[in-house]
């Protein structure tokens, strides 16, 4: 790959971006050992009553994986941000838009794939039946990137503020609901032992367009950031 | 806005063929919530062509310089590359800058900071990482995280990342900053090398400053 061609720019940013994450293990091992946390909890709170956890154990691994991924996006954009990578990054030239996707992958790379693979394990301390875990991972698979893109939509509009968590998880709450419901629902369809495609069907249709708009999106609202 | 000095090509070019506009402002002025910051302010700066952007402190030197890059909006006036009306996408790298944020990522090495900068914004023909590090003085250090770098040391660092890209345009931004007599005299050499290859160099800078090819252009910025 030639410097400076396109794939070079977008190779050079990930492998930076997972180097440094790599570089701070602990922070990756966080979300994981949150989600295990909470799944562990849950049997505790509610009685190991099998038929009762079998019930909730799709809803559960759902919010879990989703708040624990949610746990560290607030910092997407901000070292960037404050070590002035980010003018460096806008300068370049490559699309800003292609390089916050970029951003955006590694991110997921780094705190979704780790929960997506603990995932089954999370499943299982809660009973949940074998026949719903394809439904499971594959949701997961779906609805994990599908939420770092708008969240990080979100994360570039709070760019500039200080202060931003508050908001952040204001403004992202409505955009979880959907996620929850379609993935959560593919679950529930699998442990009744119908087919759940259509709602991972659905998932999949935002996330496409999710991966088309959300990076554009990012770009505008991170120079409308940096323009103070 | 003024000139101090009048705009002079100092470099070893024939008087006749003026060397072509890199960068030119026209009018440029920039307010920040109806409140003045500079301007407005006239310029071309030539190939080979180094200008130091002078003023006070929050004379607007830094806004100047940000408004150059097109991260922010100016609010009168144009800023033309190449004579050519710019935006952060047409602008394709021709342009590095250097702020007072430096743009390394702490928890890599020089060396691996480099070779990001190459990737996103290319190298230059003859440019060798290893070389232009050992030749802002880290040699030996290309390893090390840059976090354990002195904050001189971190200024080289970013300083290594000029002299590997293709830029045709420098912005810096105090470049002088944490540097000692060493890394001054590195910084003037950059420059007159630079100018010497057809580039042009807008630096900011509050204190006084010799460059080896003469006197630099001067830009006054009131406060």
């Amino acid at each position: 790959m030639t410097p400076g061609s396109t794939p070079a720019a977008c190779a050079a940013l990930l492998r930076r971006d997972l180097t440094l994450a790599w570089r701070r293990r602990g922070d990756i091992a966080m979300p994981v050992l949150y989600a295990l946390i909470v799944a562990t909890l849950f049997p505790f709170a509610l009685g190991p009553e099998p038929q009762l956890l079998a019930r909730i154990a799709g809803g559960v691994v759902f919010v879990t994986v989703l708040l624990a991924v949610l746990l560290s996006l607030d910092q997407l954009f901000r070292a960037d941000i404050d070590d002035g990578s980010m003018e460096q990054l806008m300068l370049a030239p490559q699309p800003l838009a292609l390089l916050v996707g970029m951003k955006i992958l590694a991110h997921w790379i780094t705190s979704a794939l780790p929960l997506i693979v603990v995932a089954p394990l999370l499943a299982g301390m809660l009973k949940l039946p074998a026949a719903a875990l394809p439904a499971l991972v594959m949701a997961l698979g779906i609805a994990t990137p599908l939420l770092s893109l708008l969240g990080a939509v979100l994360v570039a509009l709070t760019a500039g503020s200080r202060r931003s968590g508050m908001l952040l998880a204001l403004m992202l709450l409505p955009l979880c609901v959907p996620v929850v419901i379609f993935a959560a629902g593919a679950v529930a369809a699998a442990q009744e032992g119908l087919p759940w495609i259509a709602p991972i069907a659905w998932l999949g249709a935002g996330l496409v367009m999710a991966v088309v708009l959300a990076p554009l999106a990012c770009a505008a609202a991170l120079r409308i950031a940096m323009d103070t | 806005m003024d000139f101090l000095g009048i705009p002079r090509n100092n470099r070893r070019m024939p008087a006749s063929a003026e060397p072509p506009i890199l960068l030119e402002a026209r009018a440029l002025s920039f307010s920040r919530q109806d409140e003045p910051v500079f301007g407005p302010v006239d310029f071309a700066l030539r190939a080979g062509e180094i200008a130091l952007v002078e003023g006070d402190n929050g004379s607007g030197k830094t806004t100047l310089l940000r408004v150059l890059t097109g991260m922010l909006r100016a609010g009168e006036g144009e800023v033309l590359l190449d004579g050519l009306r710019f935006s952060l996408d047409t602008m394709a790298g021709a342009v590095v800058f250097l702020g007072h944020h430096l743009g390394l990522k702490f928890d890599l090495s020089a060396r691996e900071n480099l070779r990001v900068s190459a990737g996103l914004y290319g190298l230059r023909a003859d440019a060798d990482a290893d070389a232009a590090l050992a030749d802002t003085g880290l040699a030996g250090f290309e390893d090390e995280p840059v976090r354990r770098l002195s904050a001189g040391q971190k200024k080289r660092a970013a300083l290594a990342r000029l002299l590997i890209l293709p830029a045709r345009v420098w912005l810096l931004d105090e470049p002088y900053a944490n540097l000692d007599r060493d890394g001054i005299a590195l910084v003037n050499r950059l420059l007159d090398d630079h100018a010497n290859r057809g580039g042009a160099a807008l630096v900011t800078s509050h204190g006084a400053v010799s460059f080896a090819g003469g006197e630099p252009r001067r830009i006054r910025l009131h406060a």
